[in-house]
């Protein structure tokens, strides 16, 4: 191996891997197709390393695969749940605590939004990518994905707020009406 | 800035727990892919390996993806002790000796006990495309082995206690995840590829403990977070599915991914991983790998009932 060729690649994986790792948590079905598409990105990238270009442009690139390979696991990924579930012989614990109100929210918010809505407003809040950068990743102009970024975004508020009016709305109310009514 | 947005900007996956962890993982599961793909002919431009591409090792390719990971492993080590990041090499080492040693053949048991009483367990022998699964199960009646030799599916009739030939395993659920060949490929990523690197890059992440034993074998003592060793699944009744390698569903303190279980990997004198546990509460989850690269040939019972055979007799006695 070109000591070049290791010393770059581990700049990349310094500079990008957080980048990355959370890109595809965030994209992927679980934790562990989400480690395996990380790993899976950065094994593109060593292979590619001659032709990942440089500086902040290696950042999108990066994601772009991460992109694509989240793409192909998405489309085997029915496959491997079936045969987990199948060697999964013992029933389901409880899951662990729900998580506080505002992550919450958040995600609530997300899960109703639209996937492409959801796509280019976590690239902008939660990567930093510009309009631009999304353009490239996702494969637009990058008046498109400012355009959808815009959209977006007022999507995005919308939900929150009436998620949060509802929750206000079921904090608020009295816990005996919140149960039902006593006993006759 | 809107109050929703701000709120979007805090969840940010990158400030939750573990989050760090995650990333060390992944890093080392990077690393283990190119010393192996290193160790192996030029890959195509563009090309993905699968991910159970770790037993595809070649005995040839073996000392230098050794190598390259004993090199690999350093990166990014500045905040361990000397020792403790030589415990992390060799425990990383023998993840990849293990996966290369399984490639042919090997057997596994894996055994899960609950308040010192055995739950559950299984023996898994392979060899090459051949695969015996023995769930021996809680129950004495639970136990039913499963053969598969030369593409053909062998099960145990409980009716006539014999054997049955259930027929070629490319005719069973094809495409479905359920075959016995895509049940082959899932122990085999069980045993030597994902979910052992990532256990160990778990464990190297967080300090280890070394002890060495009058047999030359050394134990390794460490933590890892659940969810580095039960894979999530997917959701039943509303509730996370975790399942262990090998297949059994994560109970108790080991269904909650963030959890951390004691873990002990013991690394035979050879540097072939032996045994694995994995204990939380009045849980522990044991594998015991033998006969890595010599488990015999898998054989095909002599007397089983061809159920194709007993069908086609069946049509025509009507």
């Amino acid at each position: 191996m070109s000591e070049d060729r290791s010393q770059r690649f581990d700049a990349l994986f310094t500079a990008y891997g957080p980048d990355i790792v959370a890109y595809c948590g965030w994209r992927a079905s679980s934790p562990t197709d989400a480690q395996d598409a990380a790993a899976d990105v950065f094994l593109t990238a060593w292979r590619r390393i001659d032709s990942v270009p440089e500086g902040e442009a290696a950042r999108v690139w990066l994601y772009a695969t991460a992109r694509r390979v989240l793409a192909n696991q998405r489309r085997s990924r029915r496959r491997h749940v079936a045969l987990q579930e199948r060697l999964a012989a013992e029933p389901p614990v409880a899951a662990s605590e729900a998580p506080d109100s505002e992550a919450a929210l958040v995600h609530e918010a997300l899960l109703r939004l639209g996937a492409r809505d959801r796509e280019v407003l976590l690239l902008a809040e939660w990567e930093g990518l510009t309009p631009a950068q999304i353009g490239t990743v996702v494969g637009c102009l990058a008046v498109t994905a400012r355009g959808r970024l815009h959209r977006a975004r007022r999507r995005f508020r919308a939900v929150f707020q009436d998620l949060g009016s509802e929750g206000r709305a079921s904090r608020d109310r009295p816990l005996l009406a919140k149960e039902g009514p006593e006993h006759a | 800035m809107p109050e929703s947005i701000d709120a979007l900007q805090r969840a940010n996956p990158r400030a939750e727990v573990g989050f760090a962890e995650t990333i060390d993982a992944v890093g080392a599961e990077v690393r283990l892919r190119i010393a192996v793909a290193g160790a192996r002919d030029e890959p195509r431009v563009g090309q993905v390996r699968p991910r159970r591409r770790i037993l595809g090792l070649s005995a040839a390719g073996l000392a230098l993806a050794a190598a390259v990971v004993a090199v690999f492993v350093t990166f990014d080590s500045s905040s361990v002790t000397p020792g403790v990041e030589n415990a992390a090499a060799a425990i990383k080492q023998a993840a990849t000796l293990t996966a290369a040693s399984a490639e042919q053949s090997g057997t596994v048991d894996v055994r899960i006990t609950h308040g010192g009483q055995p739950w559950a367990s299984k023996v898994i022998r392979w060899n090459g495309n051949d695969v015996e699964i023995n769930d021996l199960g809680r129950k004495p009646s639970s136990g039913s082995p499963l053969l598969v030799v030369n593409g053909l599916l062998y099960g145990h009739d409980p009716q006539h206690e014999g054997w049955v030939q259930l027929g070629p395993v490319s005719n069973i659920d094809p495409g479905s995840g359920t075959t016995p060949t895509e049940q082959l490929d899932a122990i085999r990523e069980d045993v030597g590829g994902t979910t052992l690197q990532r256990m160990v890059a778990g464990m190297s992440a967080n300090g280890l403990t070394t002890k060495n034993q009058s047999d030359g074998s050394t134990v390794y003592s460490g933590t890892v977070a659940a969810g580095q060793i039960a894979r999530e699944t997917g959701f039943k009744e509303g509730q996370t599915i975790r399942v262990f390698p090998f297949g059994y569903v994560a109970q108790g303190a080991a269904a909650n991914a963030a959890s951390r279980l004691d873990t002990a990997v013991t690394v035979a004198a050879a540097g072939v991983i032996r045994r694995l546990a994995v204990s939380w509460g009045t849980w522990t989850y044991t594998v015991i790998y033998s006969s890595l690269g010599s488990t015999p040939r898998i054989v095909a019972p002599a007397h089983a009932t061809s159920l194709l055979k007993e069908r086609m007799r069946a049509v025509h006695e009507r």
